[in-house]
């Protein structure tokens, strides 16, 4: 790797940082503006107004907002991301409790956008312009543009309440966590039941997992598909494909060996994109199906006003998708080194 | 707690047969049916742990994992639980609790005595969190004898209703809980009760299971559930399939078109009981004056929409403050219904309101909403100008609290509903002057009516019936001077499976079911 390699890459660094500092500040701004008061929160309903005042120098909301902020950046580096008002529990540690399973429900989803949202990108572009390019454009569409919690409900109207497929909500059966003790290691149960080799539990999960990560995962096949089908058209009209048509070799091998490869570039971006869409995208599947994530989380706070929360999830989703498009900007550059001198 | 306030929109899922039926939780071991029990709930049932400071949705499960003193009872009367029989001094200041014997703790396995009751209350009103207030009156708890606990109070008070609460008066071991970490601890999810039911396990934002406790002082003998599990589901309609599809057995909340959709359901039924929780709006008295403006605005309200069409009949109108099947309420009282001439005769010869109304409501609460608009409607057809406004309930509560009175709102809604069944709270906390206002958000001044609902505090304890009489009297002055227009009483519909029985809806305990009680058939 040349030097120009790693100067890009201290630059995006240090422009993630930028970043993350900025969101900091304008959260915690937006926090000040919440017509909420976390320390009537912070002591419940019927409170008296010792008790408000109380809790109000608890949690430190007496003093002066810019001192409140450069206190919470401190606390932030230290790896202390403050005390949730609806929990009374440290938000980091609410963080991780909830983030699992959220986590779970992404990575599957991208899973799937990846595996059906390329071939069926292929399958556009060798057929362009045919039955099968206009069939997996209507469905691109449609995944794109159906309001996830709508096709969430649909999901579990069909498979469910139709078909009785797939379970219509939650993680696992009431019956299975009674009869089948949990081993938590990652709080992702199908990981968990893959590393200690619990197939049962992977099976079960499994199961809970699939029309949500489906619900997911509609939007990125839309986008993954369109995607590898435009990189792939590019690639194909270029000189050396053509060579390879003209010396004989088979159409499968040219699309996946000669054609898919370099076409996957900028839909590794997306890919990592729609990651960072689907953390937040996520939080509407959970809803409808009962899922025990960042959103359950994200939304008790947002009623509550629990700024610590809302400021935490924030972040973290934030920090996610910095990290990630900075993964992708890494793993581009290394592919095509072209990029890096941009 | 705006139990049944919100109107979610979903229509979708009707008709069809359930798929997944038949997964009727058999095969964890034990006696089939009446194995496992699922309660779906719309919001997430543990937050916080620690007994002392729970005061929300936590006693769902926790009056399942700990006992109280005493339980309120549907009628108004309280009867014996980890106390056989208590008395009060004819002053109402000395309160004596005879034990149970043969109470065993949980996790501990110690017996209760005296001494783990004194130390459970005093940890809860020491670390003053959640409902703890409700222990304001006690001066000091004395541990006579093993089994015998005497309250010294500072003020006479009904120690029996406060001992009865849903939130902040569980008797658990203390000692054992802050030698194991203490908040902390509870909070890894572990319980120190007395209750039928001990923590199984427990995820953060996941399922809670309980367990029986097989030392249960009542025994197992009977129809029992083993297991209890309570399960988060947010949103309506899947909390709705999953009652029908038999995986929930019983759910506490759902909007009212799938109440009505569900009427006819052959496994679920609907179950309706009143609740002490009350609808009112509050009339601002320093902004209207006037009596006679008061007056006219409670006959312009429209209480037959409010109860018919937007809680869709799962309420009934008030008639005074203390909402019907609470002691205190009088059925005697009377009432306004909406008469739009009347309204107008009275503000004519008051001479008009010389400035635009402002109505605010709690944002989210979507029959607030429906009833803030419908009566704005009301009075603008009377030539009174009315902005209508719906926000979060602490800028409400701010707004209220403004200290420029000319910047308050003139009339609020809300809910209000006991810590524990007593109407005191009603009258207090909304009408009895305040200097710093806090709940009078009517900024009513009476010292006659003051006097009245201390004079019944003190005698509650001692004598319910002159502090019913003198509630009477209160709740007189309020409907003649006008500062609230009582709206409607709400009433809970739970929707369960019909297999489930033994279940009483028990308006002290909102939203709890007592699982040692219920069974399936």
């Amino acid at each position: 790797m040349g030097i120009a390699f790693w100067r890009y890459i201290v630059r995006r660094l240090v422009l993630a940082v930028g970043v993350l500092a900025g969101v900091t500040v304008v959260t915690f701004l937006a926090a000040q503006v919440i017509p909420a008061d976390p320390a009537a929160r912070w002591v419940g309903p019927h409170a008296t107004a010792e008790q408000i005042a109380r809790a109000r120098e608890e949690l430190g909301l007496d003093r002066p907002v810019p001192v409140q902020y450069v206190d919470y950046v401190a606390r932030l580096l230290r790896g202390d991301w403050g005390t949730a008002v609806v929990t009374h529990q440290p938000v980091l540690s609410d963080l991780m409790a909830y983030l699992p399973p959220t986590l779970e429900l992404v990575v599957a989803s991208t899973l799937l956008a990846f595996l059906v949202g390329v071939p069926l990108g292929v399958v556009g572009a060798r057929y362009r312009d045919r039955l099968p390019d206009h069939l997996s454009r209507l469905g691109a569409i449609a995944g794109v543009s159906m309001p996830t919690f709508w096709l969430a409900l649909l999901l579990q109207l069909v498979f469910f309440r139709q078909l009785g497929w797939f379970p219509l909500q939650g993680r696992l059966d009431t019956t299975f966590q009674l009869v089948h003790p949990v081993r938590v290691i990652t709080g992702a149960y199908v990981l968990d039941g893959l590393l200690v080799g619990d197939w049962a539990l992977v099976v079960e999960a499994g199961r809970h997992l699939v029309l949500p990560a489906v619900a997911l995962a509609a939007y990125p096949i839309g986008l993954v598909m369109r995607m590898v089908r435009a990189s792939l058209a590019e690639v194909l009209a270029e000189d050396h494909i053509r060579n390879a048509r003209a010396l004989g070799v088979g159409e499968g091998t040219i699309l996946f060996r000669y054609a898919l490869k370099p076409a996957l570039g900028p839909v590794l971006t997306v890919v990592g994109l729609s990651f960072g869409y689907s953390l937040t995208g996520a939080f509407l599947v959970e809803a409808v199906f009962g899922w025990p994530g960042l959103g359950r989380y994200a939304a008790n706070a947002l009623v509550a006003g629990d700024y610590p929360a809302i400021m935490g999830v924030t972040i973290l989703v934030a920090t996610a998708y910095v990290m990630l498009n900075l993964v992708v900007d890494v793993l581009q550059a290394w592919l095509d080194p072209r990029i890096a001198l941009r | 707690m705006a139990a049944l306030a919100t109107v979610a929109v979903f229509a979708g899922g009707c008709g069809g047969n359930p798929a997944g039926q038949g997964q009727d939780t058999a095969g964890a071991g034990g006696d089939g049916a009446n194995d496992v029990a699922v309660y779906a709930s719309s919001s997430e049932v543990m937050v916080f742990w620690d007994p002392a400071d729970s005061f929300s949705n936590e006693i769902i499960a926790m009056n399942n994992m700990y006992e109280t003193l005493v339980r309120a009872q549907p009628d108004g009367t309280v009867k014996p639980l980890l106390a056989t029989s208590w008395e009060s001094s004819p002053d109402g200041l000395t309160w004596t609790f005879h034990l149970r014997q043969g109470v065993k703790f949980h996790g501990s396995g110690a017996e209760m005595t005296a001494e783990h009751v004194k130390k459970a209350i005093e940890r809860t009103i020491r670390r003053g969190r959640g409902a703890s207030f409700i222990w304001a009156p006690v001066d000091r708890i004395e541990a006579k004898d093993k089994y015998t606990v005497v309250f010294h109070l500072k003020y006479p008070a009904p120690l029996d209703l406060i001992a009865a609460a849903g939130y902040g008066a569980f008797i658990y071991d203390a000692d054992y809980a802050e030698s194991q970490g203490g908040e902390e601890w509870f909070n890894a999810g572990h319980d120190a009760g007395t209750g039928p039911y001990t923590v199984q396990s427990w995820t953060k934002g996941g399922d809670l299971v309980l367990t029986r406790f097989d030392d249960y002082w009542q025994g197992w003998d009977g129809k029992h559930f083993r297991h209890i599990v309570f399960r988060t589901i947010e949103d309506p309609g899947t909390r709705r399939q999953a009652v029908e599809a038999g995986e929930a057995d019983f759910v506490n909340q759902l909007p009212f078109d799938s109440l009505e959709a569900l009427a006819n359901h052959p496994q679920v039924e609907v179950v309706t009981a009143p609740s002490y929780q009350n609808l009112l709006a509050l009339l601002n008295t320093e902004k209207l004056k006037d009596r006679q403006v008061r007056e006219a605005l409670a006959w312009a309200f429209p209480y037959e929409a409010a109860v018919q069409d937007v809680a869709a009949g799962y309420a009934t109108q008030a008639r005074g403050v203390v909402p019907a099947g609470l002691w205190g309420h009088s059925a005697d009282l009377p009432t306004r219904s909406q008469d739009l001439d009347k309204a107008r005769q009275l503000l004519e010869q008051a001479g008009g309101i010389d400035h635009k109304l402002l109505i605010t409501y709690t944002s989210g609460d979507d029959a607030q909403r429906q009833i803030a608009e419908l009566y704005a409607a009301n009075l603008r057809s009377l030539g009174v100008e009315v902005e209508v406004r719906g926000m979060p309930w602490e800028a409400q509560w701010d707004l209220a609290k403004s200290p420029q009175p000319e910047q308050r709102q003139d009339i609020l809604l809300f809910y209000w509903w006991p810590e524990y069944p007593t109407p005191d709270t009603f009258f207090r906390n909304m009408f009895h002057s305040e200097d710093e206002i806090v709940f009078n958000l009517s900024y009513y001044r009476n010292p006659r009516f003051d006097q009245l609902i201390d004079e019944a505090a003190k005698v509650a304890a001692t004598d319910r019936d002159r502090a019913v009489a003198l509630y009477r009297q209160a709740d007189q002055i309020l409907f003649d001077d006008v500062p609230v227009i009582p709206i409607y009483d709400l009433q809970y519909a739970r929707v369960k499976k019909r297999s489930l029985k033994g279940y009483v809806d028990n308006p002290a305990y909102p939203n709890v079911v007592f699982w040692y009680d219920v069974y399936r058939e």
